[in-house]
């Protein structure tokens, strides 16, 4: 009977190694570990590596179709970290920490007053220059007074961007954001990965 | 001594049953068998590429083309070629690869997913948002896929080309490759110095940026 019990304390304690690498491996991807890093006076600092991230969309808003002078010129590329992504298609919200980034392009070379030009897969438009980063960042207690969110901007030009970026005033983009309040201050109706929950 | 050894095997079970879930994770999250093909030189979907890296969108609007594609879809004939966006995805390890030695490794899988615009306003098809007026991304609408494979794709400069559909999900669950006059012939024309893909629209590969 002694000898049972002990294969059972065996069994038992097996049980509990196996699953502690699993567990391990979640607490890494744990959502609470933000990749918003801020510099000692509260400035977020120039956010790397997140083409590798997840795409959810690209907005277009050609200089050619506003005048000349888009607000964000000109393809607005959206990443994500897949953690945050994986939560939001999860639950419909982002969970603390979450950094959203928007790195603009400009159009290539417009031949077209739309700012469109032909190449062989059709009229249309194509990514020039890389041209800025605006991000977000989730922190419902640093930002209580903006739903949570915090922006940032880090120049709409060529590289090289800004190295750090103050927190926006609410009227540059907090303001407009409020308008998507119920999507978690995020234009998810742009983003088809958020949007129709089809997964990757 | 008989309870002892059923002690032994429960264990042994357990510990089994534990390994398995263990090594559920890593397994399917690999893509080195993609793609497998069929014994007509067929291929499934893709799967998982949205996670992929994003090296750029290009777009060709049904108001800004004025042509007669697609005709054999379910959606039915359209003005462009590829309705709309063109979101391109490439593994991470191959875009490592292209960004060291400015070609990609054999095996390589490039996935291309269109897109529709979002419900067009205006004759070119753009909208205006509180962001300006432009493009947004409407629903999912297909998928062509680029394979590079030197020896089964020799005819074709090493690149295999395959369409699942270009219309809304769900997409066509197999390929057969695509004739030459539909895909890779315009990719030999225009881009065979680049390793047949279209460098000069992937700003990140184009302007040799990393991540």
């Amino acid at each position: 009977m002694r000898n049972v019990l002990s294969v059972m304390i065996l069994a038992v304690a097996v049980v509990a190694a196996s699953s502690f690498p699993r567990n391990a491996r979640s607490v890494a991807a744990a959502p609470q570990q933000s990749s918003a890093v801020f510099d000692s006076v509260g400035n977020l600092k120039l956010p790397t590596g997140f083409r590798s991230w997840v795409q959810v969309g690209t907005p277009l808003t050609p200089n050619g179709l506003n005048n000349g002078e888009a607000g964000f010129p000109e393809f607005h590329n959206v990443y994500i970290e897949k953690k945050n992504v994986d939560v939001y298609l999860k639950t419909g919200s982002f969970p603390e920490g979450t950094v959203i980034v928007k790195e603009l392009t400009r159009v290539l070379t417009p031949t077209f007053p739309d700012g469109s030009r032909m190449e062989p897969s059709g009229r249309g438009y194509f990514n020039g220059e890389y041209n800025g980063i605006d991000e977000t960042v989730k922190d419902s207690k640093r930002f209580a007074d903006t739903n949570g969110w915090g922006f940032f901007t880090f120049g709409h030009h060529p590289l090289p961007y800004e190295k750090t970026s103050a927190e926006e005033p609410v009227a540059d983009c907090a303001g407009c954001h409020i308008g998507v309040a119920k999507t978690d201050m995020t234009w998810v109706q742009f983003y088809p990965l958020l949007r129709d929950k089809k997964g990757y | 001594m008989q309870k002892y050894l059923l002690g032994i095997v429960a264990g042994v079970g357990v510990l089994a049953a534990c390994s398995f879930l263990f090594n559920t994770g890593p397994v399917v999250a690999q893509t080195q068998q993609y793609p497998v093909y069929d014994s007509a030189g067929g291929v499934k979907t893709p799967t998982g590429y949205r996670a992929w890296v994003f090296v750029g969108a290009p777009l060709t609007p049904e108001g800004l083309n004025d042509g007669k594609y697609n005709c054999d879809q379910p959606g039915g004939c359209t003005r462009s070629n590829f309705p709309e966006y063109h979101h391109v995805y490439i593994e991470k390890k191959n875009v490592d690869a292209y960004l060291k030695t400015g070609s990609f490794p054999e095996g390589t899988v490039i996935v291309k997913e269109l897109t529709r615009v979002l419900k067009p306003t205006f004759p070119d098809s753009s909208r205006t948002e509180p962001s300006g007026r432009g493009y947004f991304n409407g629903e999912f609408n297909g998928i062509d896929m680029s394979v590079k494979d030197s020896k089964r794709f020799a005819a074709t400069n090493g690149w295999g080309f395959f369409t699942f559909g270009h219309h809304a999900l769900p997409y066509n669950p197999t390929a057969a490759e695509s004739p030459v006059t539909d895909c890779a012939g315009c990719h030999i024309a225009n881009v065979a110095n680049t390793d047949m893909t279209w460098i000069q629209f992937y700003p990140q590969l184009r302007d040799k940026q990393a991540y």
